[in-house]
């Protein structure tokens, strides 16, 4: 195996196994009689090709071999999304490095990049950036995710309620599809552009586009990209219920200004778990706040400041000095410093309408009270009407039972947010039994034809996005094993003085 | 030296904190050369977990022990961790249970032999520590001289190697020009013990700082003065600690000091019509938190036309020759080196500078062997050079 990937890739082959290893990982802790239980998710070799021939070459040596790939950016999501459910190839994209020239579109004047899909968000902004321009929207990992990675993610995150997510910024992409032929793929209203024999109805633009590297591998997109803003104002408002703080994100989303780049929420329990740890002092306990982050031209960005103080007041919010939000901004890709506090965490992310925010936020706080779970929620406002949340709570994984108990909360978090119109942000492996939640019965059809066709031997990522791998994780058999074990949590957590974590 | 309970405690209090996100990953210097995962910081510190929470000792491979070596402790992983985790001490304390078990780099155990026996890191004698002063015609440099207001220590990269005597001697020549009172320890300064705490060796580092703050506070200087950024490093955080309490005497880096002659009109920079950039070394910028002094050196001069690289300040990269890496992995230390003095050129500058003797060092030779139109200087070395031309 070695050998004949040798021949594809020179040196940037490896088969052994301390190498391989971390490629079973990505950001989530899941105990290892689960993972081994569902899954084999040590790859048999890892690969790091530097152009989209080497990809190509690769996935025609898998295909005869009926060898399973999984592609993997920056590892940095948290359902086991670029791991491999069945070991085989794992193809590394970081070596496919750089960005091309800013051009200018023709008509309308957008200026775009091709940047390769191995560069993490934060490389691209800061290289764009020496030049005068910046990425739209990146995502709050930015400084790990890369660009494909978010592309086949559900590409939602910072600067989403100007520029929408990621796939609207994406002008055209080069890939390589499960037969190995390279395409190049304009947006739809272009029609594709075929570069090499791919077939008719073969891979389209949409079908790269947050589908976990199932259906092609994405290998370069051209980008639209802005020019570096005239002015930025970051803006900490703090409200004193999640009432009026749901009212302010609401009155953000539907105000449509020009300027609103990014609106940032952190509960009481999240402020309280920072403080712990030495950070977040200039807001007092109890607190709710609002991170407002505007960007613009000079007097947009003004006007836009002007009307948000008054409306902050009418609230019964207060802002906080000028420096609190500018360290806050820099500070954006610092979320994880909770875990100083609470090391062992378990999460649930969730789409849901603005709207119904401070609605699912005081029920969230009911579900925490009545299961004595402690709920660190952020969250992140990703158009006018919907705001992408984030819930944590703590967990402990040295003790298995506690956390398989655990697990349990998030089904629950995920059925609180669906009576309010939310849904799972993205499915990996372990949100397959929630996929009747995220797509309607036709969707989910439709995608599983379109995975038949363009993949019919389900080498690309096996596992992810469709169907339940496994009967463990059918949505009945789940759903019926999640509300037991939440129905045993209490007693467990007794048990074992849970609640805080370790 | 950490106790294997100490030592665990403290992994756990790390590694639970790590969310294994990456962002320590995409600016590793050395996971960017080598490209696969076992290089990066969040999974020498998963690794760190599962061995020696799990008291799987034993199965602390060379692999794993190569790559905990393979690393410069520039602390850019410390600097954009999402979860603010401080991964110096563990880095440092992983080495230490390395070298205790016999794990060390060979060319490491062999440095730290060199320094036992000669109390420098080179092979020459201690007593040549001074040769480089034979180079100078007009300033003459007095030896413990007592009622000195300053001691210069000058550190072993440039007493010793040829290539970076030139800052040791432009030092001089400022202090000398600046009519300051100033004195050197000679053969009695010894190594400050920096690539013994990198490799793992931090007991042995206590003969050293005893030997050298004696031989300070006997000079009665109210400041010491150094022109390398491990030595400054060492004695401001490093040696207070070790001794346990106040050193007595005031430790600035030779930057800082120039910068407050030049505040004063205690000296006076000359004119330089040139194009300069500035390399951040990890153990002054990052690690110390100094960036301006170096920069007010560089922009007192008349005329010079200063640009910032891309990766500056915090963010800086490293030159690839700090944490002993070079003695680990010479080549993969000049493939660090490599990438930043093509960033240097990028800006337009023709002259890198820096603050640290090894930074200039390893700098010079990775613009070398690209045949780059690149001079690397220290910053006092081109600071000298504007009051000479």
């Amino acid at each position: 195996m070695e050998q004949a990937l040798q021949k594809i890739c020179g040196k940037r082959v490896t088969t052994d196994p301390f190498e391989c290893a971390p490629y079973a990982k990505d950001v989530a802790y899941i105990p290892g009689i689960l993972v081994h239980l569902l899954t084999n998710p040590v790859p048999k070799a890892v690969v790091q090709p530097i152009s989209a021939e080497e990809i190509s070459s690769l996935i025609k040596w898998a295909k005869q071999g009926k060898i399973p790939v999984t592609v993997r950016g920056g590892g940095s999501t948290a359902y086991f999304n670029s791991v491999p459910m069945r070991s085989g190839l794992v193809i590394d994209t970081n070596r496919l490095q750089g960005f091309s020239k800013i051009e200018l579109s023709q008509g309308s004047n957008r200026k775009m990049v091709w940047v390769k899909a191995g560069m993490t968000w934060k490389d691209l902004d800061d290289g764009l950036r020496q030049q005068g321009c910046a990425v739209c929207s990146s995502p709050s990992s930015a400084p790990s995710a890369t660009i494909g990675g978010w592309v086949s993610m559900g590409g939602l995150g910072i600067g989403s309620v100007p520029y929408g997510p990621v796939h609207d910024q994406v002008m055209a992409i080069r890939g390589v599809t499960a037969a190995g032929e390279i395409v190049e793929l304009s947006r739809p209203d272009k029609g594709p552009v075929k570069i090499q024999g791919s077939k008719e109805l073969g891979l389209q633009f949409n079908d790269m586009m947050g589908t976990e590297g199932t259906r092609g591998i994405i290998t370069e997109i051209k980008l639209l990209v802005r020019d570096v803003p005239e002015k930025e104002e970051h803006l900490l408002a703090v409200f004193n219920s999640e009432t009026d703080t749901g009212s302010m994100m609401s009155w953000l989303g539907g105000e449509n200004f020009i300027s609103l780049y990014n609106v940032h929420f952190s509960s009481p329990e999240l402020i309280m778990t920072l403080q712990e740890a030495g950070y977040a002092h200039e807001i007092s306990q109890g607190k709710y706040s609002l991170e407002i982050d505007l960007e613009g031209k000079r007097n947009e960005v003004d006007k836009a400041v002007a009307r948000i103080r008054n409306h902050v007041q009418v609230l019964g919010g207060t802002l906080l000095p000028d420096e609190v939000g500018e360290e806050e901004w820099a500070d954006r890709f610092k979320s994880l410093r909770l875990k100083q506090t609470l090391p062992s965490l378990q999460a649930a992310e969730i789409t849901l309408p603005v709207s119904n925010f401070a609605a699912f936020y005081e029920g969230l706080s009911k579900l925490g009270q009545k299961s004595k779970t402690l709920c660190v929620t952020y969250a992140h406002l990703v158009s006018s009407e919907m705001a992408l949340v984030m819930v944590l709570y703590p967990s402990d994984e040295l003790n298995t039972i506690r956390y398989i108990a655990d697990l349990s909360f998030i089904s629950q978090i995920y059925k609180l947010g669906q009576s309010f119109g939310g849904k799972p942000y993205v499915i990996g492996l372990w949100n397959t039994p929630y996929l009747g939640k995220v797509y309607d019965r036709g969707e989910r059809e439709r995608r599983r034809q379109r995975k038949q066709a363009l993949d019919p031997q389900a080498l690309l990522n096996p596992g992810k996005g469709y169907n339940p791998p496994s009967i463990i994780l059918n949505s009945y058999v789940f759903g019926f094993g999640m509300i037991m074990i939440g129905f045993f949590r209490p007693l467990v957590l007794k048990i074992l003085k849970g609640g805080k974590g370790r | 030296m950490k106790t294997i309970e100490e030592l665990r405690e403290q992994i756990a209090k790390t590694s639970y904190i790590c969310g294994s996100c990456g962002s320590c990953r995409s600016v590793c210097p050395v996971y960017r050369e080598i490209g696969w995962e076992s290089s990066a910081p969040r999974r020498k510190l998963a690794l760190a977990k599962e061995v020696f929470l799990k008291k799987k000792e034993q199965q602390v491979t060379d692999q794993y022990a190569q790559r905990l070596q393979e690393c410069t402790l520039c602390g850019k992983c410390a600097e954009i961790c999402a979860a603010g985790i401080k991964t110096r001490e563990i880095w440092l304390n992983l080495r230490e249970e390395l070298r205790a078990r016999g794990m060390e780099h060979p060319n490491l155990t062999q440095m730290v032999l060199q320094i036992k026996s000669t109390h420098n890191i080179s092979t020459f004698s201690n007593e040549a520590r001074l040769d480089w002063v034979e180079d100078l015609d007009e300033v003459e440099v007095e030896v413990s001289k007592a009622g000195s207001e300053v001691a210069y220590f000058v550190g072993c990269v440039s007493s010793f190697y040829p290539m970076s005597v030139g800052i040791s001697q432009s030092i001089v020549s400022l202090l000398d020009r600046a009519n300051v009172n100033y004195t050197v320890l000679g053969s009695e300064e010894w190594c400050c013990g920096f690539p013994l705490i990198a490799s793992g060796n931090t007991q042995q580092v206590t003969e050293l700082a005893k030997h050298n703050v004696k031989k300070v506070r006997a000079l009665g200087v109210k400041t010491l003065i150094t022109g390398c950024a491990s030595c400054y490093h060492t004695w401001t955080h490093e040696y207070p600690t070790i001794l346990k309490g106040n050193l007595g005497f005031e430790v600035l880096h030779a930057t800082q000091y120039l910068a407050g002659l030049i505040r004063k009109r205690q000296l006076v920079p000359g004119n330089l019509d040139v194009t300069v950039t500035y390399h951040d070394p990890c153990d002054l910028g990052r690690n110390s938190g100094i960036y301006d002094e170096p920069r007010e050196l560089l922009q007192a001069m008349e005329g010079l036309n200063f640009v910032e690289m891309p990766h500056h300040r915090e963010m800086a990269d490293c030159c690839g020759g700090g944490g002993n890496l070079a003695a680990v992995d010479k080549d993969l230390s000049q493939a660090i080196a490599v990438k930043r003095v093509r960033e240097a050129v990028a800006t337009g500058a023709t002259i890198l500078t820096s603050a640290c003797q090894q930074c200039v060092q390893t700098l010079q030779m990775a613009a070398r062997q690209e045949k780059l139109p690149l001079e690397v200087l220290d910053v006092t070395e081109l600071l000298w050079r504007s009051l000479e031309e």
